[in-house]
């Protein structure tokens, strides 16, 4: 049984490393430092990170970039509406930074299966910092609405000091304009 | 009428209302804590009260007045407050031992008074405090426009937008949706607008609205009474609202409900294209494409929106009307002194949105991502809204950044379809571009 716990603790582990990636390639596109993949059976099946500045857009984070590459694909492969919420059921996340209040009731009105985050985020949080999202009863009323709000299951602190340390070279970086630095690009998936 | 216009009076309607920070309370529920107070002899009064600042400050009750005149059979009697007491029956053993001993110095019988434990909010709230002891008020100070009041000539503007927001919501064939409408209120200005796009509506053959943000147009003071007249006369002889509505395609109403509406004659789109979503991308590709920066190749995925969406290169909207701007104090903002290099906003900042209904939470926080300054919603949204119904994200103190919100009200005899409502292409001649 044991054994089966480290195992599963390693891949957590392996999905977080992924996720760290696509944050380091955020900070080195003067972002801040967040990134996610989605993993279906076991495979990365996308991987985002922040777009913010680039799109001037400020609610391109990592969440919404790996979520709008699936629906892409898989509305160009004809996939049903139905089939597209089937599949989002069986996803889990990892995303380096607790989901912000945006992205947790994105992700709730998606219905994806599991969230597994690094850091908190003591400002925007919304899987349990600020407001608990992730919980099923926060969201939709309770009267005789057919749709409720869905909850989903949700494990902080994995590599969390990963996590911070990017957001403080981040911090550190300074000037968003100033020169990029040039470090070696993190393979992205 | 519909059971939810009943406790709505008709003059009521086109009235723009502050939604605060915190939920309202009932004046007179106000909550309070109990203080120690006593008459004193005048003659003391300024020592006893410099005493009494420096051994018991009223730190958290800085709104609560120390001293108070009250007429009693014709003498006034000057109260003031010693320090709390405690809701305890116990009494005498929480006074602190410096005040035993002044009130001992002084001979002072004590009692027991309520005082409002907040200060107050409104001006309500402030009259119901003074009916136990009297407190000061101060009118709150934002310094966003509107919380303490509309000019005539905003509250004009703030309900032509409305208006267009309504007529988007509206102009949708099929059924009734979301709409968003960005504003730059320093020039007036159409940033953005867009519908609910969850779900890709059939066609929309007398509009091309639907997305798009080439098209700044500026709206001129058509008349709202005759939109307030158009109004009156449908809901006076309306019959067929009587049931309660649900609004099946308004997304911020129904987030959950992209997977399971089974019989959508539109196609499916993306679950998360609620219209402020898709407003706040239509504003972000209007500044890539005013403002391209060399550094970042993003210009790309605007380009290739342009070309899926002959909407927004419609005949119409190609043509460049000069306008005459009779007020040449309206400046567009968006402009530096020398009238020629626009200067490029950061994000949403400055802007105003008009919602048809009150956001969802996703939305709600997206707006303020993208640092939108006031938000104006005609419809509370019961089901998810996030602003004063299920959430109150204008209140949450962690963030970064806070909007204002407004609701204007409206009867929602508004959204019958046949009801006439916008003066808007009565602007049409008037439309400016920025390009
Ligand atoms: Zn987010
Ligand atoms: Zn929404």
């Amino acid at each position: 049984m044991e054994a089966c716990e480290t195992e599963e603790i390693i891949y957590i582990d392996e999905c977080m490393k992924l996720a760290l990636e696509q944050a380091n390639l955020a900070l080195n596109n003067l972002e801040v430092p967040v990134g996610c993949v989605i993993i279906e059976d076991e495979k990365v099946i996308a991987a985002g990170r922040n777009r913010t500045n680039e799109t001037r857009n400020a609610t391109r984070h990592a969440e919404m970039e790996a979520i709008d590459i699936l629906l892409e694909q898989w509305q160009r492969n004809g996939l049903s509406k139905a089939d597209i919420a089937k599949r989002f059921s069986k996803c889990t996340l990892y995303v380096t930074c607790e989901p912000c209040i945006m992205c947790a009731a994105a992700l709730s009105i998606l219905g994806i299966k599991e969230v597994y985050y690094g850091c908190a985020n003591d400002k925007f949080g919304g899987c349990g910092s600020i407001l608990a999202l992730h919980t099923s009863e926060s969201g939709g009323s309770t009267r005789d609405e057919v749709s409720q709000g869905r909850g989903f299951k949700c494990t902080g602190g994995i590599m969390a000091p990963e996590a911070i340390s990017l957001f403080r070279s981040f911090y550190e970086q300074g000037n968003p304009n100033a020169p990029k630095p040039h470090r070696p690009l993190a393979p992205s998936i | 009428m519909p059971s939810t216009d009943r406790n709505i009076d008709k003059e009521e309607y086109w009235k723009i209302i502050h939604i605060p920070d915190k939920a309202p309370i009932p004046p007179h529920l106000q909550p309070t804590v109990n203080a120690y107070a006593t008459v004193i002899n005048p003659k003391h009064a300024n020592t006893l009260i410099r005493r009494l600042n420096k051994i018991f400050p009223l730190e958290d009750l800085r709104h609560v007045k120390r001293i108070c005149k009250k007429c009693v059979e014709g003498n006034v009697q000057l109260l003031v407050i010693l320090c709390l007491a405690s809701d305890g029956s116990d009494q005498s053993e929480n006074i602190p031992s410096e005040m035993v001993e002044l009130i001992k110095s002084y001979q002072l019988s004590t009692f027991i008074t309520k005082v409002s434990k907040y200060a107050a909010t409104s001006k309500e709230e402030w009259e119901e405090q003074c009916k136990l002891w009297p407190t000061s008020y101060h009118p709150p100070t934002y310094n966003i426009d509107g919380i303490t009041g509309f000019s005539e000539e905003n509250s004009q503007s703030v309900c032509e937008f409305m208006k267009l927001a309504i007529d988007l919501a509206k102009s949708v064939d099929g059924q009734i949706v979301n709409a968003a409408v960005i504003v730059n209120p320093a020039s007036n200005q159409v940033v953005a607008r867009s519908c609910d796009q969850v779900f890709s509506q059939n066609n929309p053959s007398r509009n091309s609205a639907g997305e798009g943000y080439l098209e700044p147009c500026k709206l001129t003071s058509s008349s709202i009474s005759n939109g307030l007249q158009t109004y009156t006369n449908s809901s006076s002889n309306s019959s067929f609202n009587e049931q309660k509505r649900t609004y099946g395609g308004v997304s911020c109403l129904h987030p959950w409900q992209w997977a399971e509406q089974q019989s959508q004659a539109s196609c499916f789109r993306h679950p998360f294209h609620h219209a402020a979503m898709v407003a706040i991308e239509n504003s972000a590709a209007r500044d890539r494409y005013l403002f391209p920066a060399s550094e970042h190749i993003v210009d790309k995925c605007w380009q290739a929106e342009v070309m899926d969406s002959p909407s927004t290169v419609s005949p119409s909207k190609k043509q460049k009307t000069e306008t005459k701007v009779e007020d040449s104090g309206i400046q567009n903002s968006e402009h530096n002194a020398c009238g020629s290099m626009p200067v490029r906003p950061y994000l949403c900042t400055g802007y105003d949105i008009y919602l048809v209904w009150e956001p969802c939470i996703m939305c709600a926080m997206a707006l303020v991502h993208q640092r939108i300054k006031r938000i104006f919603y005609a419809f509370p949204n019961h089901n998810a809204g996030a602003l004063g119904s299920l959430h109150r994200l204008q209140g949450e103190k962690s963030l970064n950044h806070h909007y204002a919100v407004f609701r204007v009200f409206l009867p929602e005899s508004i959204l019958d379809r046949d009801d006439v409502v916008t003066a808007v292409s009565g602007s049409d001649k008037n439309k400016t571009h920025v390009l």
